[in-house]
């Protein structure tokens, strides 16, 4: 740190665009957008294939290498969504309740968790995180079965218990070292002057820590979204019935390698399943990375 | 053992239905099973009350649960008083799932599987013998051939499982290409030999880009195929009952058949997807591959989307020297597991399942051919059968006239055979390596690890 | 200390500056040397306080921890020094299985093909990620456009429909094969081929290099931008603004990413499921070490040896956490040091 500390200043507010732009500017502007277009073509194209796969007719999905549809259709879209007895109004509504449990849990159990590992002292701490890590460190395989006769002894099985409850006991390592790593780049004088304003460790929490780390805790909400939406595993074991499914088992359900395959469906509800994440991250990215420094200018 | 299973909407919705019925005069679980054979009474026979809850597992997507989900309606409109919940998912999603939930005994009271993982489960005890629920009458298998009911038994010999669908790997032929290149399609009755010759002249004729053969040689069935239609055992008990030469003739074929060019590459073959609309025969890449019977729809449909105007269709498996049938049967069925609280019901289910007319009319031969045999007469009497399920159908009738052989499969196999097969030949195939010391390396690590399976 | 929040301006850093201008002691901002405890506390009841709220906040992990992780965790120890096929009770066989991965030739292939995929895919993912970070750290238009549509491939995860993509991408009559034979290049069945099957998996886990960037785009926003106009009004170039007051800035951000992005590549499991479906296949050449593990336990129903592969790789995965948070402090600066 010692590198830019005698160059800081007080704070100045500054707009975030400063300067009139010049007609080389724009030109330079105009060549960086072309290049990050060119970049995302290549990065996006499996996904526009995609795209574009779910509007031709099914068995057409696979013959091109191209983006447009040949044969333009929405039966995909009609088939997929309520493909035999699938029913993806149904698993959209349950992973998304899913989700959301899963993301208030996360929240609040790892970012109390990382504020103790990251500010406080206490007896075993050094032991205590390195048991956090030891969580990461194993891989989840070999804990399947112990913890499925666990969650049937409680009596959870068929219920989304075994998918939201551990979210709420921070059982989830990888948030609780990232909100620690968050905490720790924040300067500890914040809190020495919270401390003498009269608060409390649980006021420093709320009224320091929280607000600043807006940027983590977006980007856990995030992840933990993603990775609830996604995750196959759990809900495959944990829920039996076809009422309570998620999305991801839904999915599941077009292909089959002793029966028939459908890929168009596949394809259109795979799009369909990826919108909300999309649309989440859109809302949710000023938030989550912007963080501070927007609602600072307001 | 704890159950949380609760009623589903559905299942609310139909138990008000049935409480309607039941005010309406109908008696709410009915008994089955006539007067019980000697020394096999209560729920081991499987009788006491139809009621209850059971859950029934099975592996399948879209059509097949459809169909399924059906069935089990009739059967809850039959039995008033009784719920269904399915348990689903695609055929490798389902059995994880199935060993998780036997670790802590908490099976379905209904289980969906096949004779090549029966031993696996009736090995370790989990299964049901089934024999008293057929002498009690509460099961009713007449209608099922010997011969076929006979794969759902264990090595002890128990009967651990009702089949009631039967596949079978076929030749698939593109009738079109082959055609074009002057072949045909092979004669009935053809051999091996026969078969090599097929091929080879077919590629002589192809256009670029056009395989005459898919490769074969890290297929397990192909294997099981051509043991069995040279007469000889795949398993003794738990060994190895085939021998390391007859394993190295069959690499040997496929490698001189690799080499020179008339199958797909080595590394065509590892690219390959595993459903069926997506594989090389069905897109118009190779004229003739090893498919299950039962798959010649979708692959028509597959292939009028990648190169329309194309046919398909499938004959048996080459035959042996001496002229005996090489394809093999490979039979699903269900099982009910030892912690089962409720046999009664899964006993019913499985009977209404295999003889209810209404039930397998609905089913249609969905997942291999019907092995009731009325049943199955009866849809292809159907003139609305479309043309390839049709043909599907008449086919097994034909495979089981010519008496089929048989493979008792020893617990293990599922996980020591099937995959092991496919990397021993891939590691010829694509890296080179001596067939015969492959093929030694193959057979002793098999036999260790079926030793440790029992 | 609502003051904070409402008059933070711009960034975290700023609002420091406004809550250390009212430390009365002052003293260096920022060089971490800025608050001393006051040794005229009591300290054993602030101590004690201290750790029983400490407590107190870890108290729902605490629960969690030995409610439902621990257990489980220490039943896999004990595992793998049993036999154990799932379906029958375990049998207790001592160091069988850990002697028995000594000599299996799969176990090295495995290893073999993990510690390549490591090699190769984490100083990947980590140098684009970052990159691409620092071009979406700048303010330009269509900003949040941009972050979401290079976010977009970690999304779709690696889902059934991933592995139909790159099998259309990589297969004999893939699009990759299709632009080379454009520009006059004999392509391969990529996916097919034993010699190069792995590195199309490396492909798809820097196609997926969202996460990574997205943890380095929310820590670039927590530099404060003044230090990058004190530096510019020092001369500074980009480079050196970036390796002088980024990179720095920035290290604990990178030490957790270096970390888990390391973590996670050792734990490679679904990817192997996108060309192979989970065999491993063509000859192996993907068989990940959590992949191989999987097939034992799951498979082929020896879940005793998986667990002891588990175990294995956790003493291995322990033993470089450690030596990264043992070179931590020679390169990590983090905002809270004293």
């Amino acid at each position: 740190m010692s590198t830019q500390a005698p160059a800081r200043q007080p704070a100045v507010l500054r707009p975030v665009f400063p300067r009139r732009p010049s007609r080389n500017a724009l030109v330079r502007a105009a060549a960086r957008h072309a290049l990050l277009l060119a970049v995302l073509f290549v990065i996006l194209y499996p996904l526009l294939w995609m795209v574009g796969a779910s509007f031709r007719p099914e068995n057409q999905a696979f013959g091109t290498l191209g983006l447009w549809p040949s044969g333009f259709t929405l039966d995909n879209y009609r088939e997929g969504w309520s493909y035999g007895t699938l029913n993806f109004s149904r698993y959209f509504l349950n992973s998304l309740v899913i989700a959301v449990l899963c993301i208030v849990g996360n929240v609040v159990s790892c970012s109390l968790a990382a504020y103790a590992f990251a500010r406080l002292e206490f007896p075993f701490k050094r032991a205590l995180f390195a048991l956090v890590l030891a969580t990461l460190l194993l891989p989840y395989q070999v804990t399947i079965v112990p913890q499925y006769v666990l969650f049937n002894e409680l009596a959870w099985i068929n219920t989304i218990m075994p998918l939201t409850v551990p979210k709420f006991l921070a059982t989830d390592a990888f948030f609780v070292f990232l909100m620690v790593q968050f905490i720790r780049t924040l300067p500890r004088e914040l809190d020495e002057a919270a401390r003498l304003d009269g608060c409390g460790h649980l006021g420093i929490f709320r009224r320091v820590i929280l607000p600043l780390s807006l940027p983590a805790i977006g980007t856990t909400a995030m992840f933990t979204f993603i990775r609830t939406w996604d995750d196959f595993l759990g809900p495959l074991l944990y829920l039996n019935d076809p009422e309570r499914w998620t999305v991801t088992l839904g999915l599941n359900g077009f292909l089959d390698n002793t029966g028939v395959s459908s890929f168009g469906p596949l394809f259109a509800m795979a799009t369909v399943a990826i919108a909300p994440i999309v649309g989440f991250f859109l809302v949710s990215q000023r938030l989550l990375i912007e963080g501070v420094a927007t609602s600072g200018l307001k | 053992m704890f159950t949380s299973h609760r009623p589903t909407r559905r299942a609310t919705g139909v138990a008000a239905g049935l409480l309607a019925l039941a005010l309406a005069g109908c008696t709410g679980g009915t008994s089955v099973g006539g007067e019980p054979a000697e020394g096999a009474t209560g729920a081991d026979a499987g009788q006491g009350e139809v009621t209850g809850d059971i859950r029934l597992s099975f592996w399948g997507s879209g059509l097949r649960v459809e169909k399924t989900n059906g069935v089990s309606d009739l059967f809850v409109k039959a039995n008033p008083g009784v719920t269904v919940t399915p348990n689903f998912g695609d055929f490798s999603a389902y059995f994880q799932k199935l060993n998780i939930e036997a670790t802590s005994g908490n099976l379905p009271c209904v289980v969906q599987l096949q004779g090549r993982q029966l031993n696996d489960y009736a090995g370790k005890g989990l299964l049901t013998d089934l024999q008293p629920m057929v002498d009690s009458g509460a099961i009713d298998v007449s209608n099922i051939p010997a011969e076929v009911l006979d794969t759902g038994r264990g090595t002890d010999g128990k009967l651990y499982e009702v089949p009631y669908g039967a596949a079978y790997d076929s030749i698939m032929v593109n009738t079109t290409l082959a055609e074009q290149a002057g072949v045909g399609v092979p004669a009935e009755g053809y051999t091996w030999d026969d078969f090599v010759d097929y091929v080879q002249r077919a590629d002589a004729a192809l256009p670029e880009g056009v395989a005459a053969l898919n490769l074969g040689g890290g297929l397990p069935n192909y294997f099981i195929e051509y043991v069995r239609a040279h007469g000889e055992e795949l398993f003794d008990g738990s060994e190895v009952a085939f021998t390391q030469d007859r394993l190295v003739e069959f690499w040997t074929m496929w490698e001189q058949l690799r080499q020179a060019g008339v199958t797909t590459t080595a590394q065509d073959k590892s690219a390959e997807a595993t459903q069926v609309e997506q594989s090389y025969v069905a897109t118009g890449r190779a004229v003739v591959d090893n498919k299950p019977g039962n798959q010649l729809g979708q692959a028509r449909g597959a292939l009028a989307g990648a190169a329309p105007g194309q046919e398909l269709t499938t004959i048996q498996l080459p035959s042996g020297p001496d002229g005996s049938s090489g394809t093999v049967l490979f039979t699903s069925g269900w099982s009910i597991p030892r912690t089962c609280d409720n046999v009664p019901t899964a006993a019913a289910f499985i009977d209404f399942w295999v003889n209810d007319h209404e039930a397998n009319a609905l089913f249609a031969s969905n997942n291999g051919a019907n092995t009731n045999t009325v049943e199955l007469d009866s849809q292809l009497q159907d003139p609305a059968l479309d043309p390839s399920t049709r043909h599907a159908l008449e086919l097994y009738q034909q495979i089981v006239e010519d008496e089929p052989p048989t493979v008792l499969y020893p617990a293990g196999y599922q996980a020591n055979f099937e995959t092991a097969f496919t990397r021993a030949y891939e590691d010829i195939s694509l890296n080179g390596a001596d067939v015969r010391a492959t093929a030694e390396t193959f057979i002793a690590n098999l036999n260790s690890a079926l030793a440790a399976a029992q | 200390m609502s003051s904070v929040r409402g008059g933070a301006p711009r960034t975290g850093a700023a609002a420091q500056h406004r809550a250390a201008g009212r430390d009365p002691r002052g003293g260096s901002v920022g060089t971490g040397a800025g608050a001393q405890r006051d040794p005229g506390v009591p300290r054993m009841s602030r101590r004690a306080r201290e750790a029983l709220a400490a407590y107190g906040f870890l108290l729902p992990w605490l629960v969690g921890l030995v409610g439902l992780t621990l257990g489980p965790m220490l039943y896999s120890l004990y595992l793998s020094f049993t036999r154990y096929d799932l379906l029958t009770p375990p049998e207790w066989s001592g160091l069988d299985n850990y002697r028995a991965m000594l000599e299996d030739p799969r176990l090295a292939k495995s290893v073999e093909v993990t510690v390549v995929y490591v090699a190769v895919a984490v100083p990947a993912i980590l140098v684009v990620s970052l990159a691409v970070a620092l071009v979406l750290s700048r303010a330009m238009r269509f900003l949040p456009f941009y972050r979401a549509a290079f976010y977009l491939p970690s999304l779709v995860g690696a889902s059934v429909a991933v592995s139909l993509l790159w099998r259309h991408l990589f297969a004999g009559d893939g699009v990759v094969n299709a632009l080379l034979r454009a520009v006059g290049v004999q392509g391969r069945t990529w996916i097919g081929d034993p010699d190069t099957a792995l590195y199309t998996l490396v492909l798809l886990s820097v196609w997926t290099f969202g996460s990574p960037m997205i943890i380095f785009l929310a820590g670039l926003k927590q530099v404060p931008r003044d230090l990058y106009e004190a530096a510019e009004v020092d001369g500074a170039g980009p480079v050196r603004r970036f390796v002088s007051v980024t990179l720095p800035l920035l290290s604990p951000l990178i030490f957790f990413n270096v970390l888990l992005t390391t973590v996670n590549a050792f734990q490679a499991f679904t990817p192997a499921y996108v060309v192979s479906g989970g065999t491993g296949g063509p000859a192996d050449s993907t068989l990940f070490y959590t992949l191989y593990l999987y097939q034992r336990g799951f498979t082929q129903l020896d879940m005793g040896y998986a667990s002891a592969m588990a175990w294995a790789l956790l003493v291995v995965l322990g033993a470089f956490t450690a030596a990264m948070f043992a070179t931590a402090r020679f390169w990590v600066h983090y905002g809270d040091e004293r």
